[in-house]
């Protein structure tokens, strides 16, 4: 049997171990995020300037800038959100004020959201072909794409404002009904409001996913680099760009790098954004 | 909306009571409370005491159809107001009806909104022009003590005040729609010591102003508060009421033999 100051010492030698142990993981990832940053950096930020974020592509991207493409990126990212947070929040709104848990109804629409929040974002891309550009011949289009990242997102879109919405109190419906407050007043004044924070959470993520999306985005918006005129204009997202770059531009890896951290800087700025705008919220409204 | 009509004494009040016959309530196939018969005079401080699990709060959900949001929730029998009419009546406005009689919860819940919100909302909902809005808001807080402490932050969050502030903007909120009866369903006990007196302080001075109804399990507080009482028992495996009367009579000599152990603290 070991003595007692020798199970002392084992047991602050395996609390010491298992910190360690920690500290090495949690650095490990930082060290991943600063391998990216610093590759992107040493390769892209010397081809950075105002020059690259408002210029037309040349050379197939190799010289000239981003400008087309920043704008096309936008429109396809406004579209899909546009056409996605309405029957996303509606259909969490459904789910969560309307329907019993557990019903049919409500474990069909359920298992429905997480299997097509599954689907690989490639179907969604054949998908989006198939239907959107050339069922309903939009074709190669601004449109298509945004169209095509709306049903991607959606199920995200569901999921987020369900869980904002299921982690209010549960009594403030019956307060709101015992003022005789209809259901439509309870959702549009007390919980949405309320729920605001979290949904918009899942709105940074649907644009951080519409942003970095290249599969679904290929077979629907195209590859043109042209400014576009209009949704219904072919335009390169600035994923597919930095896809194009670095798979068939020889030479292309710079402007690709310069790309990729642009898009980068785009998310941060947007995830900042965002979580600013839902602590200014929280601090208002909660405690 | 009418000006809140408050009275100054018992007789020349007009708030209106309600009455209850043979008043059942089942939750699918479980009966919660089974015939309850209780009278809920005019302008009084009715207290429904008795044993957790005996159906009080499901007979003041039943008051003011918030058994209507219970999915597979059932109520049988009559509840009546002042002048008569069937408040069970599945074509009643129950909207309406709510304005009437209000209801103050166990857990204070304002909305997570700002102290003025949580008035506006409400208020707005039946009709009140905005610029009535400040002074009906006003009158409120004042009535249970909270214009002092609140006045210079109406647009912070009404989450950022204690448990008993916001209990009382609760029954302020609730008093803004100028209701004949409010249900309070224990209203003290999430509450420390402290904040429970002075909610309780209110309550009592609602009395001659509006008919209260309080659930609770504060035998002293009923004691205290009421001026009738309702005793809940089991009886046949569900809630009843075993013993009712003004509250000098129903604490100084009840019939009913549970009442009479319970009310004296030897069972319950």
């Amino acid at each position: 049997m070991k003595s007692p100051v020798s199970r002392r010492n084992h047991r602050r030698f395996s609390d010491l171990a298992c910190g360690i142990v920690g500290a090495v993981a949690a650095s490990l990832t930082l060290v991943v995020l600063g391998c990216i940053v610093w590759d992107l950096l040493r390769l892209g930020l010397p081809h950075l300037s105002w020059l690259f974020l408002t210029g037309e592509v040349a050379d197939g991207g190799r010289s000239g800038g981003i400008g087309p493409v920043l704008v096309s990126t936008v429109m396809i990212v406004v579209i899909a959100l546009a056409v996605a947070i309405p029957p996303g929040v509606g259909c969490a709104l459904w789910l969560s004020e309307f329907v019993r848990p557990g019903t049919v109804p409500a474990r069909a629409i359920t298992g429905g959201v997480d299997l097509l929040a599954s689907v690989p974002s490639i179907v969604f891309g054949l998908f989006g072909m198939a239907f959107f550009a050339q069922v309903l011949g939009l074709g190669f289009s601004i449109l298509s794409g945004g169209l095509t990242l709306a049903c991607m997102i959606l199920p995200l879109l569901v999921r987020t404002t369900l869980t904002a919405l299921q982690s209010l109190p549960v009594d403030l419906r019956p307060s709101a009904a015992a003022l005789g407050l209809t259901q439509t007043t309870t959702i549009r004044k007390i919980l949405l409001p309320a729920a605001l924070p979290g949904i918009l959470v899942g709105v940074t993520i649907g644009v951080a996913r519409s942003l970095s999306e290249t599969a679904a985005l290929i077979f629907t918006s195209g590859y043109a680099t042209r400014w576009p005129d209009s949704p219904g204009d072919s335009g390169r997202a600035l994923s597919v760009h930095i896809y194009d770059l670095a798979m068939n531009i020889p030479n292309g890896a710079a402007a690709a790098s310069a790309s990729a951290l642009v898009l980068l800087l785009m998310i941060l700025v947007i995830n900042s954004f965002a979580s600013f705008l839902a602590e200014r919220w929280l601090r208002r409204y909660h405690s | 909306m009418t000006s809140v009509s408050s009275c100054s004494s018992n007789t020349s009040c007009t708030c209106g009571g309600l009455s209850l016959s043979d008043v059942s309530v089942h939750y699918g196939n479980f009966a919660a409370i089974r015939e309850v018969s209780l009278t809920i005079p005019d302008c009084q401080i009715t207290a429904l005491v008795g044993p957790s699990g005996c159906g009080k709060s499901s007979l003041l959900h039943a008051m003011n159809r918030l058994t209507d949001l219970i999915p597979g929730c059932r109520v049988e029998g009559s509840v009546r107001d002042g002048v008569g009419r069937e408040l069970t009546d599945p074509s009643l406005d129950v909207m309406s009806l709510r304005r009437r009689i209000g209801m103050v919860f166990q857990k204070p819940n304002p909305f997570p909104h700002s102290i003025r919100r949580n008035f506006e909302i409400p208020l707005r909902e039946h009709g009140v022009s905005r610029s009535d809005l400040p002074d009906l808001m006003e009158k409120s807080l004042r009535d249970v003590g909270l214009w002092e402490e609140v006045s210079s932050r109406l647009d912070e969050s009404a989450m950022k005040l204690s448990g008993g502030q916001q209990q009382r903007l609760c029954i302020a909120r609730a008093l803004a729609l100028d209701p004949e009866v409010i249900l309070f369903d224990e209203p003290c006990s999430a509450l420390d010591p402290l904040a429970s007196a002075v909610v309780e302080e209110h309550i009592a001075a609602l009395r001659g102003r509006v008919t209260v109804v309080i659930v609770t399990h504060n035998l002293a507080q009923a004691r205290r508060l009421a001026d009738h009482v309702g005793v809940f028992w089991m009886r046949a495996g569900a809630g009843t009421i075993v013993e009712e009367g003004p509250a000098e009579v129903v604490f100084a000599s009840p019939s009913d033999a549970d009442a009479r152990y319970y009310l004296s603290g030897v069972r319950g």
